[in-house]
This record gives structure tokens, sequence and C-alpha cells, in this order.
């Protein structure tokens, strides 16, 4: 029970004066570029950007401060060939087949061809990248991948990729920071995106930015399950506020579950931890990867690439939930079922230098040093492999818009994203959308606003409107719900059963939302109302992953059934799901073909089978 | 516009006194009242040797005062405290590494006193070879 | 194992208290409970409206920093069961203006942080840009500790020259700028002398170095501003003697390449 008592400073708790919860706009900004998030692919964009066109407004919009963003999380590393030996082709045989041949090809090959200047651009601004003895870059092996492809900074390698891009940024005076701003929608008129209106959160303003190109980089959307690797802020803004304004959703059902998240929290152990040779046990102490077309088991301490512990994501959070059902993953009191994440046979010093913020992690939040334990592991919700539909440009059906990140499907992941990829993915789209933006920054005019002036009061008002004293249903208690529902039926495996009761399930909740109490009506720093205007984004991203899962009758990649379609349907369903947005009740569902170039849909081979990456 | 309205908390007289770090931290700049007082007397001495036999004895009889006493009993305490806690933050100022290992921080203090116990010695040796 | 424990948090609404208070609750203990997760069960279960910073909940975004019993401390990465069954008291971080209960605003430290010139400063363009630089894991490592900063700001809570005069540079952002000043790839360190040599940058410090104490990622700012002091002063000597900085710059540089 809450109750007031005596402090040490004022017991009263002040003046009765009520806030007025009026404000209304403040200002209006014309700018050239408005970019919405500054993690690594917004600071990318903005970075290129400025360099093509030193002379453009950009306007860097993010609710957090850019250092928040949850980039700074990544810890395992960014993919890019460098080793002599290593090629391009296995980049990308590698990334297709770990997508389980739902990606866009010729996206891959864009990708691959640009991922290593990248990741060296990245030097040249300072990241602290992980070295040889010679000096010379080093890379580490990492899940699906054939060869040892992925640069590393230890195991901060999002937390250092962020700060430089960060820091970079701060050179060019044309970026221009909106921190702590909260972006409620986009500006569309005459069938193109003119800027977006954001809150401000300290001040409580209300901001229009008119905008000649608008780029969405707010992230992934793991926040609509409970447990998950996600920080608090990925909530799915950006997908939110696209979708509602009619540009599709593609292969939403693709959710990656990451085998190795601490038990209770959720909290991210990197894969990095297995590409330098940690192994998983369990209950009897035993390597079960390799009952699950995994192995042959490998020797302790000598991983192999695409191998046991070195598979690719869905493939071992599958393995992890069978061990479950035969009962022979190790039962926690308070964290419920675990395996074992085993790093002794490391030892202290590769531990210290490889994985310092991993013994960080597991000694504070499980409570368990590696050096001398295993890590407690078992799958949390990581990452959204689909996303807004762009092309290889970045760019969306909707024009000046672009999207990138984790926000964004430009089909590089498919079904399935290989582990670092997607820190890659940032830099080469994060450049793209900057360039792509800056191009048509140099060819727009910005239109005379009376018009967007009365759209953005609309919108301020659309948002003020939840602002509900009244309201019955309490935002965390949907929140939890939502997390719940989204759990029990689109988890690591689905039945349409499950699927349609969550579809039903977020269906009510919805239909509560709208009755959402709020009852702060104070302006600065209003985090019950920002929550509010977050849970709304979490709804319908939901929506559309759920309703784009029950479409897809095969099993591909993360997308696991076990109905009657247990396996991959090439000639149903080798196609992109795309989902709509509608007012009036759950999206529309249309397909997309696949782009395919060089790799025809295969067997996934893994272990033994697979035969390093040279499969094709 | 804006709704802000940003609360500036004053900074007490006393802040030093709500936190252990703090008050350790006005006791070690303390110390340099102590070290300039005893920099003072050794002053006065010199200045007493200067002016003859009659001043320097006068000088001596003033140090075996009770409070002159009570006073260098304070001072060497207070030098002690001052060089534990300077010796203590040495580590930080000399980022020493061989190769890509850091020398562990009380290699680096222990080096500090060994050092001050050598000046000692030899001062000691220095005192005792006069008388 | 599960009882109760009291918070108190300190709460500041700048549209209705005229300054600060405190409010206790009583919550649910567990032992795995972070300062982080109590503060969630007060704004689901008690009190929608405080207001705090969160993100990542794994101690590297920088956003949850507070006094925890006077002492500034990430609520992530702190602990009921250590302070369990007393009380435990939760303030906005020392030194900065509230802008709401547990909301600071941090705009001057992170002004501070971008005026060090926190980037690499080269002489001339790069001879190969399409290839990575070499960098020894030996020059890596002289640098790599001052570069862990996550920007919580814990530091300037726990820092009484900050607090008395909030000119001074501050322990992060000096700390950042020795952290380039000490990359075998920069060649800035004259550009970045003016701002260790200000009466504001590295001679602000007095070495109370609680700094170094409360810092989550064990970046010692104490170390890096006292080594500062080092250069600053190397650098008046070497003005005394009529060599200038942009020679000094050099020299860094080669000790950096050694």
């Amino acid at each position: 029970m809450a109750g007031q008592e005596g402090g040490a400073l004022d017991s009263a708790s002040g003046t009765d004066r009520p806030p007025s919860g009026s404000l209304s706009f403040v200002d209006s900004i014309k700018t050239d570029i408005a970019i919405v998030g500054a993690g690594g692919a917004g600071l990318r964009a903005a970075l290129a950007a400025a360099e093509a066109r030193p002379d453009l407004g950009i306007a860097l919009i993010s609710k957090v401060v850019p250092m928040r963003s949850h980039t700074v999380a990544a810890e395992g590393g960014a993919a890019g060939v460098v080793q002599a030996h290593d090629r391009l082709e296995d980049h990308f045989n590698d990334t297709v087949s770990g997508g389980d041949w739902l990606c866009e090809q010729d996206v891959v090959e864009f990708f691959v061809r640009r991922a290593a200047a990248e990741l060296t651009q990245l030097e040249h601004w300072g990241c602290p990248w992980s070295r040889q003895a010679d000096g010379r870059v080093a890379v580490r092996a990492f899940g699906g991948m054939g060869t040892e492809r992925t640069w590393y900074a230890a195991d901060k390698t999002g937390f250092h990729l962020l700060t430089t891009l960060f820091q970079t940024a701060l050179r060019h005076p044309g970026i221009r920071r909106f921190d702590e701003h909260f972006c409620l929608d986009l500006l569309v008129a005459d069938g193109r995106v003119q800027g977006v209106v954001a809150l401000d959160l300290a001040a409580g303003a209300i901001r229009l930015i008119q905008a000649k190109a608008v780029i969405l980089a707010t992230g992934g959307a793991g926040r609509v399950y409970r447990f998950n690797t996600n920080g608090g802020i990925v909530t799915g803004d950006g997908l939110a506020l696209a979708y509602r304004h009619r540009v599709p959703l593609r292969d939403m059902e693709f959710v990656q579950y990451h085998p190795t998240g601490l038990p209770g929290t959720g909290v991210l152990v990197t894969e990095g931890c297995r590409g330098e040779g940690g192994i998983l046990l369990n209950r009897d102490g035993y390597r079960y990867l390799q009952d699950y077309g995994l192995g042959p088991e490998t020797p302790i301490g000598q991983p192999r690439n695409r191998t046991m512990e070195l598979g690719p994501r869905d493939r071992l959070s599958q393995a992890f939930w069978f061990e479950q059902q035969k009962g022979r993953t190790l039962r926690h009191p308070v964290w419920g079922d675990v395996v074992q994440l085993d790093l002794r046979h490391l030892g202290e010093a590769r531990i210290d230098e490889r994985l310092p913020f991993v013994r960080e992690l597991a000694r504070a939040y499980a409570n368990v040093d590696p050096v001398h334990e295993p890590i407690p592991v078992r799958p949390a919700v990581h990452y959204t492999m689909g996303g807004i539909e762009t092309d290889c440009r970045a760019a969306t059906r909707l024009p000046g818009l672009f999207a990138v990140g984790e926000c964004a499907s430009t089909g590089l992941h498919g079904a399935n994203r290989l582990g670092s990829n997607s820190l890659t993915e940032l830099l080469v789209f994060g450049r793209v959308a900057g360039e792509e933006a800056a191009q048509i920054a140099a060819t727009t005019s910005l239109d005379a606003s009376p018009a967007l002036r009365r759209e953005a009061d609309a919108i301020a008002a659309r948002a003020r409107s939840l602002i509900n004293p009244d309201g019955q249903e309490s935002v965390p208690a949907l929140r939890d719900a939502l997390g719940e529902a989204m759990e029990a039926g689109l988890g690591i495996f689905r039945t349409e059963e499950g699927m349609q009761q969550t579809a039903d399930q977020i269906a009510s909740l919805k239909r509560r939302y709208r009755a959402a109490r709020v009852t702060d009506r104070s302006n600065v720093f209003n985090t019950e109302w920002l929550q509010a205007l977050e849970l709304g984004f979490l709804l319908d991203v939901a929506e559309a992953m759920v309703h784009s899962a029950l479409a897809r009758r095969e099993s591909r990649g993360a997308h696991h059934r076990l109905d009657a379609y247990r396996s991959r349907d090439d000639e149903r369903f080798l196609k992109h799901t795309l989902s709509r947005f509608r007012d009036d009740g759950p999206p529309e569902i249309g397909h997309a073909p696949v782009t395919i170039t060089t790799s025809p849909p295969a067997q996934r081979s893994y272990g033994g089978d697979g035969r390093g990456s040279g499969e094709r | 516009m804006s709704a802000r309205r940003p609360y500036i908390r004053p900074m007490p007289r006393t802040w030093w006194l709500r936190n252990p770090v703090f008050r350790r931290y006005m006791l070690r700049e303390a110390t340099a009242l102590f070290v300039g007082g005893y920099g003072l007397v050794l002053l006065w001495g010199l200045s007493a040797l200067r002016q003859g036999e009659g001043a320097w004895l006068a000088y001596l009889a003033g140090l075996s005062h009770p409070l002159a006493l009570a006073f260098h009993t304070l001072a060497l305490a207070m030098a002690l405290y001052h060089t534990v806690t300077w010796f203590a933050l040495t580590p930080k100022l000399m980022p020493s590494r061989i190769g890509n290992r850091p020398i562990p921080a009380r290699w680096v203090k222990a080096a500090h006193y060994g050092l001050f116990a050598l000046c000692s010695l030899v001062i000691l040796l220095l005192a005792a070879g006069v008388h | 194992m599960n009882g109760t424990i009291v918070i108190e948090v300190q709460r500041y609404r700048p549209e209705q208290d005229p300054h600060p208070w405190w409010q206790a609750f009583e919550l649910d203990y567990r032992p795995e409970m972070s300062v982080l997760d109590a503060l969630h069960q007060i704004r689901d279960r008690h009190d929608s409206g405080l207001a705090y910073r969160w993100s990542c909940r794994m101690a590297i975004c920088g956003s949850c920093g507070l006094m925890v019993d006077g002492v500034p401390r990430l609520g992530c990465k702190t602990f009921l069961r250590d302070y369990y069954p007393d009380r435990i008291r939760l303030g906005p971080l020392a030194h900065f203006p509230i802008e709401r209960d547990l909301i600071v605003d941090l705009r001057d430290f992170l002004d501070k942080l971008a005026a060090v010139k926190p980037y690499l400063i080269r002489a001339a363009q790069d001879e190969r840009p399409s290839e990575p630089r070499r960098q020894t894991p030996a020059q890596l490592a002289r640098f790599l500790p001052f570069a862990q900063c996550i920007s919580c700001g814990l530091c300037y809570a726990a820092c009484p020259e900050y607090g008395l005069n909030n000119r001074f540079f501050g322990p992060a952002a000096l700390a950042l700028l020795h952290r380039y000043n000490r990359d075998s790839r920069d060649q800035g360190r004259a550009e970045r002398l003016p701002t260790m040599n200000a009466e504001d940058g590295v001679w602000g410090c007095t070495f109370v170095g609680y700094c170094s104490q409360v810092c989550p990622k064990g970046v010692d700012p104490a170390a890096a501003i006292n080594q500062g002091k080092i250069v600053s002063v190397i650098d008046y000597v070497r003005h005394l003697v009529g060599l200038s900085p942009a020679t000094l710059g050099q020299d860094a540089t080669q000790e950096g390449e050694r």
C-alpha cells in the first residue's frame, strides 16, 4: 500500500495548483531531413546526409538521448568479409540459407558488398575494434556464419559503434538534435510525407517539424512480448507510425528468439560467447544440440562454424523448446526452465579480454561468475525480422519516407536473421537512406504550411484525448496482458488455435485500450501519457504480427508451427507477407514475391550436413 | 513556450559532512594547514640561528613547551595521513603498463612506501652521524 | 524471504510543487529486485505519475542514474537485497537541476561532453581510407578503459567541485578528452589543450576521487584528469622554453604510436 509519510524535506505535497494540461503548439520548425530515432541507423543516416550535403538542415529526433538508444546493448559484433580466404558469395549464401530463402537476394548482394567498407569507415571514425597482435582488425565466429567474419569491440560492439557514430555526428553543425522528443505522427499531404509532429517531453510542447524527407529509424518492437532482451524504449513506434499511414509491414510473423537470455530479466548474453567456444548443456550436462541436426558434437574449445553452438538462432531456440518438452532442462525455483551456457574452459584471461561485459552481467543479474560456474540461460525475444517494407534504397512506398534498421524490412534477413548482420545493416542502409534523403531534399521544396498546421493541431488533439482520468483500464495491466498473449500464441512454436486466440485477445485489448486510464494532466515529463501512447503502437504492431503469422501456413525460419503446417512450403509460401492497416478491424494480409538471383531454395543444413558455408 | 520549472538545489556549506568520502577528503585538504605551520616553525628556527646563540636557545626552549610538543605530534600525524592518502592515489597518476598488462595498483603504492622508507632511513642515519 | 520494504522517493512536480518532498511506499520485496524494479512497482501499482528515466535495464544505456541513500548509482544495477530490511531513500542525481521527480536536466553535462572534441582529429587525409588502420592491442589498451563511459552522469553527482561551480568541465568530459588524446590514431591533442589548461579544465579538479568510486563502468575519471594535469604542466613548461603546442601535439602522437 502506498502511504504518504513525513519526509525530511517537506511532508506536504506542495500547493494545490493543478496542472493545466493544455499547452498547445509553440513552434513549427522547417528543415530538410527529419530522422526519427537516433540509434545506430538514425545516426548513420544523419552522417551520410551531412557528408553528402553539409548545407542541409537535419533534424535528429529521439525520444531519448541518442546514447540511450538500444543499439547500445548489442554485444557480439558486426559482419563483413575481411579475411583473405573469405568470400562475398559465402557471406551471401550464409545469410540466404540462414534466412530460409525468404531474403531479397539482390538486397543481400548489395549488403555483403558494402559491409566491410562500412566497418572500415567506422574504424576511421575511431571505433575501438578489437585487434590481432599485429594490429589488424580481429574477427570472431558467429552462429550460422561459415567462417569468422564478425568484427567486434570486445562484447560491447553496439555500445562502441553507437558512441563512435554519436561523437562523430557532433562534428556536423547541420545535424540538430531534438533529444527527448517523442514522435506522435507523420505529416502526410499530397501523397507524400511532409514532416513529423513531436512532443517535447521536457517542455510539454508539441512541435511541427516540416521536412522534405523523413527517415524512420526507431528500432524494433520486442516489447510486445514480456520476456525479451530489449530495452523499455523498444516499442515499435516507427513501425506503427508508417503502418497507420497504410505503408505495408512485411514479414511481421518472424520474431527472433535469442537462445541465450538471462532468466528472470531477459538480459542478453551474446552469441559471441559461443563464437569464442562456449557450450550449451542440458540438466544432464549433455550438449543437446547434437540431437537436433546440429552435430556431430565438436570437441570442447574447438568450435566449428555452422555446427552445434554455432548454428542459427531459430534452430537453437527450437532445440531448447524440445528439451523443455522432454523435461531435460533445469528447473530454477524463481526463473523456471533454463539450460546452461558453460564458458569455464575459456579461462579467466580470455573471458576478461573478449567477454568482460558478459561476466559483469552474469554476476549482477544471475549471481554467477562465468569463470567458475555455467550461466543459466533460456531463449528470449530479441529481434523483429520484419518491418516497414522498403526497397534496396531504404525507400518505402510512401514518397519521401525512408525506413532503416530494425524497424525496416529491406528483405535482408528473410525468415531468420543471422547474428551480427544487423549492426552492419544499420551502417549499410543507414548510409543509403541518408544519401537518398539528401538527394530528395535537393530537388524538393517545402509547401506552405497552413494545411499542415491544421493537420498537426488534429494530431496533437488526438494524442491529448488519450489523457482520460476516468478510464477504466489500467495501462500496465493491458501491457502485461499483451505480452502474455503474444508469448502464449506467438512463441517459438505456433499453432492455428493458439495464434487465433492471441489474435482475439489483441482485438479485445485494442477495444479496452480505448478506455485506458491516464490520470496525469501535467506537461513536464508526463511519462504516464507516454506509456499509453507507446502501448497504442505496441498493440498495432502485435496485431500485424499475429495476423501475418496466421496467414503463413507453413514453417520457415523463426515461424514454426506444430499443426498441419510443420514444413516449409515453397510452392505456396516462398513469398513475403504484407500487412496493411485497417481502421475497423484486423489488417488486410497480402503477399509479394521474393527476389531470387543466384540461390534457388534448397535444404537448410547445419553441422555435419552443412559442410562449412559452401552450400548452394 | 515551456512548462519547465527546473528546481536547482542549493549546495549547503556543510556539503562535506554528509558523506564519509567527503569528510576524509576535507581532512586530507586540512593537513596542508599543519604541514604549513610546521614549515613556519622551521623558518623561525632558521631565523633564530642567524640571530645568534641566545635566540637559538630561546627557540629550542620554545620547542620543548608542551604546546609545541602537542603541535608537532599533531603535525606528524597529519603529515602521515597526507602521505598515506596521497600514496593511495598515486596509481591513478601513473598509468603504468608492461606491454598490454597494467601494473597492479599495489605495486605502485608499494614502490612509494619503499622509497619513503629509504629516504627516512637515510635522514635518520645522517642525523645519527651528526650526533 | 519475501516480505515488504519501504522505499522513500523524492518527488517534485514542477507544475504543482514549490519544492521537492519525500513520499514513502511499502513494496513487495523479492531478493532479485533492483531499485529500477522497485520504481516500476511503484509506478504500476501505487502512483502512475512517478517520473523516472530507464531503458536497457542492463547497465549500458546510462538512463537510470539516481541517488540511493545519498550515493550516485544506476537503478538497474543496485539491488534491494543489499539494503533489506532497511528502508531506502531514492533521490534525483545530485548537482543537476530537477525537472520532475527523479528526472534531472543533463543538458549542461551533455554539452560538456560534446565540447571536448570527442572524435578523431587527423592532420591530413588518410592515405588509404579503404583499409582499416593498424592498432596493436597495446595501443588499444592505452585508451580503452576511458572509452567505456555510458554518460550516465553519476560522476557529476559525485563531484563536489561540479556542485560548487558548474563551469568546471567535470569528470566524464575530461575522461573523454583523455580517451581521444591517448588513441594512437588521433592527432588532436594540441587542439584539446586549451580546454585542459583552462581554469575550468583539469585544474578545476582537487582530486576528491569520488567520481572513480561511483563509476559503474570502471572508467576512472580521476586518473584521466590528474594525468591530464601532468600533460598540462609539461605544456606550460614547453611554452616557457619556447616550444609551440603544435610540436607537443606531434610528440604526443609519436608517443602514442610507439
